[in-house]
C-alpha cells in the first residue's frame, strides 16, 4: 500500500481509457460507453480506497509521490493529498462516473470523441487537486480548459460556440496572470534562499514582503475568482451552463467551480498570509454581493438551467465568504458547501437533464403536475430542492450554517446579509418545485374539485399560477415516463451523500479540520 | 609584401560541406537523368541533411575552435543554429513532398531547383550561426535570404507569389544595405570586423554611466533596423504577410522558420557577442521593439480570414516573444537565460510552425482552400488532420503541456529573472489575445458540420513530416529539461 502510487493511478486511469478509445478508431458507441464506464469506475474505486486509507487525524500530506521532472528549474512531479484535497478527489471521481452514466443516452453524436474528451477532462481535474508543484498544477489547470470548451462547443445546444469561446477566453485570461504570479514567486524565493523550487509547501515557508504579496496574491486571486466564479467575474457561467450538455453542467458545477475554491485554500492563504488579511474584507464584500445577486437572479429565471446556474453563483458566494472570514468555522463551512454543492447542484442539473430529454425544452412554463406522473422523479427533485435551499438535516444546511457562523464572528453584517438569502433560496427553489411538480400542466383542464380553486373563486381572487389554457408548443408533461433505471442510479448516490452529510457530518469534519487548522496556524 | 594564410581546418566545415555536396549532387542528378523520379531527389535532399545532422557529432564544439582566421567559429552557438536549421530544413523537405511531386511547372523549373534553393538557404543559416566576423555573417544572411526570395516566387504564374517575392526582395535588399552601413560604422569606430575583437575594443571605450559615442549609437540603430527587417520585427515587418500568403505553402512553412533562425542568430552574434558592452542600450531598444512587435502581430492576426496570412501575423507575434527573450540579456551575470530561452523558443517554434503550415499544405493538396471557411467542419472530414492542426494551434497559443508553453515559460522566466516584469506581463496578455485567433481555427474545425469531400492524397510523405512535428510538439515539452540544459550551455559560447 505504501509503495503504490495510488494518486497517479486515480489520476491517469481515465487517461488510459481515453487513450484506448483514441487508438481504437472503430470503437462502436456502445463500446465507447463501456470503456468510459470502466475507466471512470476504476478511478472511482481507487479513490474510495484512498479515502478509506486516509489518516484523518493528520494535517500533513499523504500518499505523496515525488520524482524530479525538470530539476534545473526546481520543477518536480509532486503529488499528495490532505484533508482539503482528498474529499475533492472523491467528489471528482464520483461525478465523472455519474457524468459517464448521464451521457449514456443523451449523447448520440460522435460518441467515441465525446468520451475521449470527458475522460481527458477527468484526468485534468484530478491532476489539479493532487498536484503539489505549482508548475504541474498549472499544467493540469490549463489542460482542463480544452476538453471542457469542447464538451460545451461540440455537444452543447444552440448557442454553444459563443458559450464555449467565452468560457475559454475568460478562464484563460485569468490563468495566464497566475502564470506570471507563479514565476514571480519562484524568482522571489530563489532570490531569498538560493533554492530553485516550485514545491508549494516549501514556497509557503518563505517570507515575502507585503508589496510583493499584494500583487502576487492578486494574480492568483483573479484566476481562481474567475473559476469560482465570484461576482463580477461570473458572466461566463450562465452561458456555459445553459449551452452545455447535462453531463457537462454536472462536471462544470460539481468540479470545475471547486477548482477555484480549492485554489484559494491551497495557494492564496498559505503563500500570501499578509496579503490575504489585506484583501479579505474586499473579498467578503464581493462574496456577499454574489450570494444576494445569485439568489435574486435565480428568482426571475424562466429557464430551469439558468436558474440552477445562478443559484450556483449564490452558493459559491458562501464558499468564498467562508474562506475569507479566516476562521476555522468559516473554512470548514466553505469546504462542506463545496462538497454539498457538488452533490446537490450536480443532481439538480441531472434533474434538468431528465426533463430536457423528455420535453426538449427547459422553459419552466412547459412543465407541471409531474409529481403525479413521475413520482420517483418528483421525490428526488424534492429532496435536492430542499437540500439546495438549506433545510436542516440535509448537506446544504451544514455548510451554509458553518460559513454563516464564521461570517457572524468576523463581520456581523456579512452574516446578517447572508442569512437573508436563506429566505430567497427557499423562495426560488420552492417556486420552481411548485412550477414543475405540483401545479397544473399546460393544457390540463382546471380541476373543479380543487378546494383552493373553489376558495379563490369564492373570494374573487385570481387562480393560483400554473397551467395555461391557451395554445402551447410543448409536449404534454403528463405523457412523460418516470426515471429510467440509469437516471435513478445516477441520482441515488448523490441523494445518499446529501442525507449522510446532512445527518452525520462528523467524519467529514474530522477529515477537514486538521488540514484547515494547520492552514490557519501557519499564516493567519 | 606577401601574406601567408594558415591552412584552414577543413574538419570544422564538414556539416556545411555535406550540404554543399548535396546541392551539387541534386543539380547533377537532375541534369544527367533529365527527368529523374520525384522521390529520388526528395530522398537525396532529405538524406543529405540527415547526414549533415549526423556529422555534427564529429566536431568538438566545446573548444570553440576558429578557422579562416577568425571568420568561422565552430562553437556551441554554431552547433545550436546548425541543429535547428538542419532539422527545419529536413522537415520542410518532407512537408514539400506533395508540392514537388506534383511536377511543379510543366515548363521545366523543377524540384531539383526547388530543393537546392532550400538547401542553399539552410547552408546560409548555418554560416550565420558560425560567423566570427561581419563578412561571413553577411554572406550567410544573404545566402539564406536570396534563396528564399526565389522560392517565394516559385509559383511564378500566380501574381500573389510574384508580388510577395518582389516585396520581400526589395525590402530585404534595402535592409541589407542598412545593415552593411551599420557594420561600416562599427568598423570605423572599433577598427575591426571580427566580433570578438569588436567586443574587446568596446569594453575599453564604453564607460558605464557615460553617454555613448554618437558614432556607436548610429551604428547600433542602423544594425537594429537592418536586423529588424530580417526577423520581421514591427515596424520593419511589411513584407511578411504578403510573402507568407503569396508563397507556395511549403515555402511559407520553410520561410517562417529558417530565415528567422538566421535573423536571430545574426542578432545574437552581432549584439550579444559583438556589441555586448553596449547591452544596456540595446536591451532597452529590443524591449521596445519586442513589445510593439508582439502587440501588432497578435492584434492584427485577429482580423485575418486567410490561414496563411494569419500565421504570417502570428509569426510576427512570435518574433516579439523571442525579441523579449533577448531583451532579458544581462551582462556579467552567471546563468543568464536570455539567449538560451530564445534558442529553445526557435527550436520549439520550428516544429509548431512547420507543422501548422504543413497541415495547410496537406489540405491544399486535397484541393482545399486556405481560408477559415474552407476548414469549417474539418474534424468530421479529416479527423487526424484536424487534430494535428488543433495541437499546433494550441501549442502556438502556449497551452500546457504542449511544447509552445515551455518555450514561452522559459522566456517569461528569463524576463522575470532579469527584472523585466512588464515584458513578461506583455507576453502573457498577448497570449490571451492570441487565443482569439488560434482558438477560432479550432472552433471552426470542430464545432461546425463538415461539408464536401477531400481528394485523396498523392503522397504519404507529407504525413510523415506532420507525424514527426506533432510528436515533437507533444513530447519534447515534457522532457525539455535536458534540452534546456544544453541550449543554456550552448548560449554561453557568446559570452
Amino acid at each position: 500500500m505504501d509503495n503504490l502510487p495510488i494518486l497517479s493511478l486515480i489520476t491517469y486511469s481515465p487517461l488510459v481509457g481515453a487513450a484506448i478509445l483514441f487508438l481504437w478508431g472503430g470503437a462502436s458507441p456502445r463500446a465507447a460507453r463501456w470503456i468510459a464506464l470502466l475507466a471512470s469506475s476504476v478511478s472511482f474505486l481507487l479513490s474510495v480506497v484512498m479515502l478509506v486509507a486516509f489518516d484523518r487525524g493528520q494535517s500533513t500530506l499523504q500518499f505523496t509521490e515525488t520524482f524530479d521532472w525538470l530539476p534545473e528549474l526546481g520543477i518536480a512531479y509532486r503529488l499528495g493529498v490532505d484533508g482539503i484535497s482528498a474529499p475533492l478527489v472523491g467528489l471528482t471521481t464520483l461525478l465523472t462516473l455519474i457524468a459517464v452514466l448521464a451521457s449514456w443516452d443523451p449523447i448520440r453524436h460522435r460518441v467515441r470523441e465525446y468520451y475521449i474528451t470527458l475522460l481527458l477532462l477527468a484526468t485534468g481535474m484530478l491532476g489539479v487537486f493532487v498536484s503539489l508543484d505549482l508548475f504541474l498544477f498549472y499544467v493540469f489547470w490549463e489542460i482542463v480548459l480544452i476538453p471542457m470548451a469542447l464538451i460545451i462547443g461540440v455537444w452543447g445546444s444552440a448557442n454553444r460556440v459563443y458559450a464555449a469561446v467565452k468560457f475559454f477566453l475568460y478562464t484563460l485570461a485569468g490563468s495566464l496572470l497566475m502564470l506570471v504570479g507563479i514565476v514571480a514567486l519562484y524568482q522571489e524565493y530563489f532570490r531569498q534562499t538560493g533554492i530553485r523550487t516550485l514545491d508549494v509547501l516549501q514556497l509557503a515557508q518563505g517570507q515575502y514582503s507585503e508589496a510583493f504579496q499584494f500583487w502576487t496574491f492578486l494574480a492568483f486571486f483573479l484566476a481562481f475568482a474567475i473559476k469560482v466564479p465570484m461576482w463580477p467575474f461570473h458572466t461566463w457561467l450562465p452561458d456555459a451552463h445553459v449551452e452545455a450538455p447535462t453531463a457537462g453542467s454536472v462536471i462544470l458545477a460539481g468540479v470545475l467551480l471547486k477548482m477555484g475554491g480549492y485554489g484559494f485554500l491551497r495557494f492564496n492563504l498559505p503563500l500570501f498570509p499578509d496579503a490575504t488579511r489585506v484583501w479579505a474584507p474586499a473579498i467578503v464584500v464581493l462574496s456577499v454581493i454574489a450570494i444576494l445577486y445569485g439568489a435574486l437572479m435565480a428568482l426571475v429565471q424562466q429557464d430551469f438551467k439558468k436558474l440552477v446556474a445562478y443559484s450556483s453563483v449564490s452558493h459559491m458566494g458562501f464558499v468564498t465568504l467562508g474562506i475569507f472570514v479566516l476562521n476555522q468555522l468559516g473554512l470548514s463551512g466553505a469546504m462542506v458547501v463545496m462538497l454539498s454543492h457538488g452533490f446537490v447542484t450536480s443532481a439538480l442539473f441531472l434533474i434538468v437533464g431528465v426533463l430536457y430529454e423528455r420535453a426538449h425544452t427547459r422553459d419552466l412554463a412547459a412543465f407541471g403536475g409531474l409529481a403525479r406522473t413521475m413520482p420517483v422523479f418528483a421525490a428526488f427533485f424534492g429532496l435536492f430542492a430542499l437540500a439546495s435551499l438549506g433545510l436542516p438535516g440535509l448537506s446544504g444546511f451544514v455548510g451554509e450554517f458553518l460559513a454563516l457562523l464564521g461570517g457572524f464572528r468576523a463581520y456581523r453584517w456579512a452574516g446578517v446579509l447572508g442569512t437573508i438569502v436563506v429566505i430567497l433560496a427557499a423562495w426560488y427553489m420552492l417556486r420552481v418545485y411548485q412550477r414543475v411538480a405540483l401545479v397544473r400542466a399546460p393544457g390540463e383542464p382546471p380541476d373543479p374539485d380543487d378546494p383552493e380553486r373553489r376558495l379563490a373563486v369564492a373570494h374573487g381572487l385570481p387562480p393560483i399560477a400554473g397551467g395555461s389554457d391557451g395554445p402551447h408548443a410543448y409536449p404534454d408533461p403528463r405523457t412523460f415516463p418516470d426515471l429510467t433505471w440509469r437516471e435513478a442510479v445516477s441520482l441515488l448516490p448523490l441523494a445518499l451523500l446529501t442525507i449522510w452529510i446532512g445527518v452525520y457530518p462528523l467524519p467529514l469534519l474530522e477529515m477537514l479540520e486538521p488540514a484547515l487548522a494547520a492552514l490557519l496556524g501557519r499564516g493567519m | 609584401m606577401s601574406v601567408r594564410l594558415a591552412a584552414p581546418d577543413w574538419s570544422l566545415l564538414v556539416p556545411p560541406l555535406i550540404v554543399v555536396g548535396t546541392i551539387v549532387l541534386l543539380l547533377i542528378v537532375d541534369a544527367v537523368l533529365r527527368r529523374p523520379p520525384a522521390r529520388l531527389l526528395l530522398s537525396l535532399a532529405f538524406a543529405g541533411q540527415v547526414l549533415a545532422l549526423a556529422s555534427l557529432w564529429t566536431i568538438d564544439w566545446a573548444q570553440g575552435a576558429t578557422t579562416f582566421g577568425q571568420s568561422y567559429r565552430a562553437d556551441w552557438f554554431a552547433l545550436a543554429v546548425a541543429l535547428v536549421a538542419l532539422i527545419a530544413g529536413a522537415l520542410s523537405v518532407l512537408v514539400s513532398a506533395g508540392y514537388t511531386e506534383s511536377g511543379l511547372d510543366p515548363e521545366g523549373i523543377g524540384q531539383a531547383e526547388y530543393l537546392s534553393l532550400l538547401l542553399f538557404s539552410v547552408l546560409g543559416t548555418m554560416l550565420v550561426g558560425a560567423a566570427g566576423d561581419f563578412i561571413v555573417l553577411l554572406l550567410g544572411l544573404e545566402m539564406s535570404a536570396v534563396a528564399v526570395y526565389a522560392l517565394t516566387a516559385f509559383a511564378r504564374r500566380r501574381v500573389t507569389s510574384v508580388e510577395g517575392a518582389l516585396k520581400y526582395f526589395l525590402l530585404g535588399a534595402f535592409a541589407s544595405a542598412i545593415l552593411i552601413y551599420g557594420m561600416a560604422w562599427v568598423y570605423g569606430s572599433t577598427g575591426s570586423i571580427v566580433l570578438r575583437d569588436i567586443a574587446e575594443t568596446l569594453r575599453t571605450v564604453v564607460m558605464p554611466g557615460q553617454p555613448l559615442d554618437p558614432a556607436l549609437l548610429l551604428a547600433l540603430l542602423l544594425l537594429a533596423v537592418g536586423l529588424g527587417f530580417k526577423i520581421a520585427a514591427v515596424p520593419f515587418h511589411m513584407w511578411t504577410p504578403d510573402a507568407y500568403q503569396g508563397a507556395p505553402t511549403p515555402v511559407s512553412a520553410y520561410m517562417s522558420v529558417v530565415p528567422k533562425v538566421a535573423g536571430f542568430a545574426a542578432v545574437a552574434r552581432v549584439l550579444v557577442q559583438g556589441l555586448q558592452p553596449l547591452s544596456e542600450q540595446w536591451t532597452g531598444l529590443l524591449g521596445m521593439l519586442a513589445a510593439i512587435t508582439m502587440i501588432y502581430g497578435n492584434v492584427v492576426a485577429i482580423a485575418q480570414r486567410d490561414l496563411k496570412r494569419m500565421l504570417g501575423y502570428s509569426a510576427i507575434g512570435h518574433t516579439g516573444y523571442m525579441l523579449a527573450g533577448l531583451a532579458a540579456f544581462t551582462t556579467g551575470q552567471a546563468g543568464d537565460r536570455s539567449v538560451g530561452s530564445v534558442l529553445f523558443y526557435l527550436f520549439a517554434y520550428t516544429f509548431m510552425n512547420i507543422g501548422a503550415f504543413g497541415v495547410i499544405a496537406w489540405l491544399q493538396e486535397r484541393r482545399l482552400g486556405t481560408t477559415l471557411d474552407d476548414i469549417a467542419g474539418l474534424a468530421g472530414r479529416a479527423p487526424l488532420a484536424a487534430l494535428t492542426m488543433a495541437i499546433f494551434m494550441l501549442s502556438l497559443m502556449g497551452l500546457p503541456p504542449l511544447l509552445g508553453f515551455y518555450a514561452k515559460y522559459y522566456v517569461i522566466l528569463a524576463l522575470i529573472e532579469a527584472g523585466q516584469l512588464w515584458l513578461a506581463v506583455a507576453i502573457v496578455v498577448m497570449s490571451a489575445v492570441s487565443a482569439f485567433f488560434y482558438l477560432r481555427v479550432v472552433t471552426r474545425m470542430y464545432f461546425e458540420e463538415p461539408a464536401g469531400a477531400l481528394q485523396p492524397a498523392r503522397t504519404p510523405i507529407v504525413g510523415v513530416g506532420l507525424a514527426l512535428t506533432t510528436l515533437a510538439t507533444l513530447v519534447l515539452g515534457l522532457v525539455s529539461s535536458p534540452i534546456l540544459d544544453l541550449v543554456q550551455r550552448w548560449s554561453a559560447a557568446l559570452a
